[in-house]
């Protein structure tokens, strides 16, 4: 078998022969990215220029439209609304990610493991939450979390802990709202990590084991590592998700109690559908902003130790 | 060195070096076998808790209405009914919902399972000018709240005259950004070798694509094809704008039509029986998906690559 | 590293530019520079042909009331038989405004909230000219919230008259008669003995929603003679009637003489059926509770006229309540128009939605029609309920609703007023806020808010 080159440099070959060729190569990006800007240009361009143009005014779905400048942003950025949306969902990030990426790395390597029996049961298990539909699963979490005769209570009345106003206390809608989105998305996460660990080289595990590291030690040294990239994803995803979250609010809590769990994308949502469209559409831009911002931030952070 | 790239999974390898190396292996299989019970404990408390909700919405579906709403939690086999169901086969567009969510699934999918990784080797393999400007737009297409979008996608479906139309369901958002953003971290980490030796046996840039990079991220690909069937299955805030009559609705528009009658605020005295229809409804809803994913699983959770250099 | 973010900041000035550019380059995008119609050609006409024809799209929830309408379509065929009724399920809260605003696939009627007529009245039809005929015969509660600047925007559909649900049988073993009830002191006298007998009662309702609080409030208002905002979408919650409901309420929960649940919460259906909640004044709506969700207390309840709020004064406000509306855009108006003026002013077309039909054979009893002679004690619609111990709720109720005062539009900002207003109330009831500090910090934000920024 050929020996390879260790390092990165092209194999040499005659110009001659790659001739057309070299044009190819160079147009060959373009033409693959294509059909995606294609569909990009045709509907989320126009979309995005126009939703420009509305956070610069005050239309309200009829009638004219007046120019208002930044009056639309000066208004967000002055209302304590707004501000309370961003920091419920910086606290919900702070309640669902760290877990969930780290409930989520252990699932996943168990789930890898070749001795785990019934490994597809539990893989098929984790992921239906994820399928199922969130008004159908709403419902019964009300039910648990009632304060007076929900099981939750019950069951911390056993050890003789007092009624929680889980869905009905500011302090504690939050947290009863990350549980649901940690239930809900938890296994999707978890097909994502795993797809992960799939590129591991094994070889690794097996040079670790002989030198007489513990599993646990395998982990920490060898899989989180390894994993960090496909980790960074995801946490970036979930970032997206946690500030755009809406449906779990919509329908559980709407919102509350006093906007407590009004997330920015609720927030943004409320906006939308009272017709204040100048308002939502400049929302969004802070929106994105705000949330490149942050992608940026975790690629750096988690990049630097490269 | 070989070359090929063919992790095994590290359970398997530990255990060889258990039985292997000499001296210790009973203190290695006692502690492994303590951590397995440990691991199964953690997984069965997960799995319950994971499960029992659906299990809930399952078989609340077989109580008659009222008794849903009434005794949350009790289940008495004897009153089992299929009242809910029968009126929700009645009342309820599902197999409308069933044939516009399958469509739009076979063709959305399609159109990204192909076109996302494809982009996503560009961005992941080549250097071209506007590289990071057009991927940058691809993050923005992630960052983008739907909801906002929706008025002047509306509008813009409406001088395409592709309102109510397959086109619209299929086309917005076709080429997924997600897909491509995964599926270029995943690409990336696709040695350069392959790609340099395809290249050399005169392979054409398609063709890397195609018999070198598709083959090697297969398992990949089949991750990407399970979550892209589950966002599309999900996608619910612009089907439910643009699906504006009962034969283009898909599944979760079906589901959120029955479900404003419960959201928010429960002004309607058949609170109880759309609850009923809404957990036959979802029930029926999620079985197709489950056994797509359990068929699926199978392809891409495998621990085996199928990948290697020919000499 | 830097590399990295050098070239991630490029990209997004890249992407800036780019934005830039095009924003001030493009003109493309719906004419949202226009001005709105004039106001007086968007006045219904009914048509005047013998026998109309042609095709009309309705929506309308999904639900037994879906049902309800579909049966009743038929009935509206035989007076009409050459109109086609295309009629369809679907979100409208999720729809209705992106339709009405990209004029896309409208519909020619819509079943609407009475809260939200106001927010679309400028995509409606003017029905003053249509309603002319009937609107002496109207519940005029009805006509004045679907009523914009002198026009009347909606097709009023049902009448909720606020009334006084009671648990009969476990307030007569407490030795309280709830029957002498005719003020909200007496009310209140009412749950004290009640809670003497029952100590671990808290027998009045508290609504901890804060919406359904907020429509509640606004049922304690229209029994004044007030509401939220006035006619011309002013605030008017600083005043001695809003004070006085607010007072009332607040010492229930001080003197812990409530119950405070969500609507039908399990905690609101677990004190309803063992006793510790027995007062729920409510809109008629309530009563879909006895029926169907409290197996334990069925039977036990009681419906009767709100208590007022002074000697002598009106006995119920509205607390709810929907209208049919007619987009501009709709292809068929006017025959929108004849289905509904069949459904809610002909006998054939109320009937079968109030009376006995498939879905409610006993009839539907959660509302009342707000055509009045529709609406005649003497005539009941729906048969008495045994869930009410038998009771002729149809009495109780239509006598209620002809009590009920007129009113003023709901503003457009109602549902968001919901974030100040409803939420200070529930502030009110975790003892945080006193009345006063309510109703002049809810007007505060609500002109800041929602009105200042129209």
């Amino acid at each position: 078998m050929t020996a390879l080159p260790a390092t990165r440099s092209a194999v040499p070959a005659p110009r001659r022969r790659w001739g057309s060729t070299g044009i190819r190569r160079r147009l060959a990006p373009y033409v693959f990215v294509l059909p995606f800007v294609a569909v990009f240009l045709a509907f989320s361009v126009y979309p995005l220029i126009f939703t420009a143009r509305l956070s610069f005014t005050n239309w309200r779905g009829t009638g004219a439209a007046e120019w208002v400048g930044w009056g639309n942003y000066t208004y967000l950025l002055t209302s304590p609304g707004f501000w309370q949306s961003l920091g419920n969902s910086a606290v919900l990030w702070l309640l669902i990610v760290p877990i969930q990426l780290a409930v989520g790395v252990v699932i996943a390597v168990l789930l890898n493991s070749a001795k785990l029996r019934m490994r597809g049961v539990y893989r098929v298990a984790f992921i239906v939450p994820f399928v199922t539909p969130l008004v159908a699963v709403a419902q019964i979490w009300v039910v648990l979390f009632d304060q007076k005769y929900g099981a939750v209570n019950a069951f911390l009345g056993l050890f003789g802990l007092p009624d929680i106003g889980w869905l009905t206390t500011s302090e504690w809608a939050k947290p009863t709202l990350a549980l649901l989105f940690l239930w809900k998305t938890t296994g999707f996460i978890v097909i994502i990590l795993l797809s992960g660990l799939q590129s591991i080289d094994g070889n690794l595990y097996e040079a670790a084991a002989l030198d007489g590291a513990s599993r646990t030690r395998q982990l920490w040294s060898i899989t989180v590592p390894l994993l960090r990239r496909t980790i960074l994803f995801a946490v970036v995803l979930q970032t997206l998700a946690v500030f755009q979250m809406f449906a779990e609010p919509f329908v559980v809590t709407q919102g509350g109690p006093y906007n407590s769990t009004t997330t920015a994308g609720y927030y943004l949502y409320n906006h939308i559908t009272r017709a204040d469209l100048g308002t939502g559409a400049a929302n969004s831009f802070l929106l994105v902003i705000l949330v490149m911002a942050l992608s940026l931030l975790f690629v750096r952070l988690l990049r630097a130790k490269d | 060195m070989s070359a090929t790239i063919t992790p095994t999974p590290p359970d398997e390898l530990v255990e060889r070096a258990d039985t292997g190396s000499e001296g210790e292996p009973r203190r290695r299989r006692g502690r492994g076998a303590g951590l397995h019970i440990g691991s199964h404990a953690f997984l069965g408390v997960l799995l319950v808790a994971f499960l029992a909700p659906v299990v809930w919405a399952v078989l609340s579906a077989f109580k008659p209405a009222n008794d849903i709403i009434r005794s949350p939690l009790a289940f008495d086999v004897g009153a089992f009914t299929l009242d809910n169901y029968i009126s929700m086969f009645e009342d309820v567009p599902i197999a409308h919902g069933f044939l516009n969510t399958g469509i739009v699934l076979v063709f959305k999918g399609a159109i990204t399972l192909f076109f996302a990784p494809l982009a996503a080797y560009a961005f992941a393999k080549y250097s071209f000018p506007g590289k990071n400007l057009i991927f940058g737009t691809v993050l923005l297409t992630l960052m983008l709240p739907t909801i906002v979008l929706i008025i002047p996608l509306l509008l813009e479906m409406k001088t395409l005259g592709w309102v109510n139309t397959y086109q619209a369901l299929i086309l917005p958002g076709s080429v997924d950004a997600f897909a491509i953003f995964w599926m270029r971290q995943v690409i990336a980490a696709v040695p350069d070798e392959l790609l340099d030796a395809a290249r050399m046996d005169g392979c054409g840039e398609f063709g890397i694509f195609w018999r070198v990079i598709v083959p090697v991220i297969r398992p990949g690909l089949a991750g990407l094809a399970v979550l892209t069937i589950m966002n599309i299955y999900n996608d619910f805030v612009w089907p439910v704008v643009i699906a504006s009559s009962e034969r283009m609705a898909t599944l979760q528009v079906v589901l959120s039509t029955l479900a404003q009658n419960i959201t928010g605020n429960r002004i309607g005295a058949d609170y109880a029986t759309v609850t009923g229809e809404l957990l036959a409804a979802s029930s029926v809803a999620l079985i197709p998906l489950l056994v797509l994913f359990i068929v699926l699983q199978r392809h891409f959770i495998n621990g085996i690559l199928a990948g290697s250099v020919k000499g | 590293m830097r590399h990295h973010t050098s070239r991630a900041a490029r990209a997004l000035a890249g992407l800036g530019a780019l934005a830039a550019a095009t924003l001030v380059v493009t003109g493309c995008g719906p004419d949202i520079t226009g001005g709105g119609s004039t106001p007086d050609a968007d006045r219904l006409q009914a048509p005047t042909e013998k026998n109309p024809s042609g095709e009309i799209t309705i929506w309308d929830r999904s639900g037994d009331l879906f049902e309800v309408f579909e049966a009743a379509i038929d009935d509206f065929n035989e007076v009409y038989p050459d109109i086609t009724v295309n009629h369809v399920a679907i979100d409208i809260d999720a729809r209705l405004q992106n339709t009405l605003i990209t004029g896309t696939d409208v519909p020619d009627g819509v079943f609407l909230d009475d809260a939200k007529v106001g927010g679309f009245a400028e995509f409606l039809w003017d029905l003053s000219d249509v309603l002319a005929p009937y609107t002496d015969e109207i519940a005029p509660q009805k006509l004045d919230v679907n009523t914009v600047d002198g026009g009347i925007y909606g097709v009023p559909f049902d009448l909720d008259p606020g009334l006084l649900f009671y648990n009969a049988t476990a307030l007569e073993a407490a030795g309280v008669d709830a029957t002498t009830i005719e003020t909200y002191d007496d009310l209140i006298e009412a749950a004290r003995a009640y809670k003497k007998a029952v100590p671990s009662s808290g027998p009045i309702h508290i609504e901890q929603s804060p919406f359904l609080g907020q429509l509640q409030l606004d049922m304690y208002a229209n029994q004044l003679g007030t509401s939220i905002a006035d006619a011309d979408g002013q605030v008017r919650l600083e005043s001695p009637e809003f004070e006085q409901i607010l007072t009332w309420l607040d010492n229930v929960q001080k003197d812990g003489l409530g119950t405070r649940a969500e609507y039908l919460s399990p905690t609101d259906i677990g004190e309803l059926e063992n006793g510790n909640e027995v007062f729920y004044p409510w809109a008629i709506w309530f009563d879909f509770a006895p029926q169907q969700l409290l197996a334990e207390t069925s039977g036990d309840w009681r419906a009767m006229e709100l208590p007022s709020w002074e000697d002598g004064g009106a006995r119920s406000g509205a607390m709810g309540g929907a209208s049919f509306v007619l987009p501009r855009e709709g292809e068929n108006s006017g025959l929108a128009w004849l289905f509904y003026q069949f459904l809610m002013f002909d006998e054939a077309g109320y009937t079968p939605v109030w009376g006995p039909n498939d879905v409610y054979p006993d009839g539907l009893n959660t509302s009342i029609p707000s055509y009045i002679p529709a609406a005649d004690p003497a005539k009941p619609l729906f048969a008495p309920l045994k869930a009410l111990g038998g009771q002729d709720l149809w009495a109780v109720a239509t006598e209620a609703g002809a009590e009920i005062p007129g009113t003023a539009p709901i503003p457009t900002w109602w549902a968001g007023a919901v974030d100040y207003l409803g939420n200070n109330l529930q502030r009110m009831y975790d003892g945080d806020m006193t009345p006063d500090e309510v109703l002049t910090q809810s007007t505060a934000d609500i002109q800041k808010n929602l009105i200042d920024r129209r």
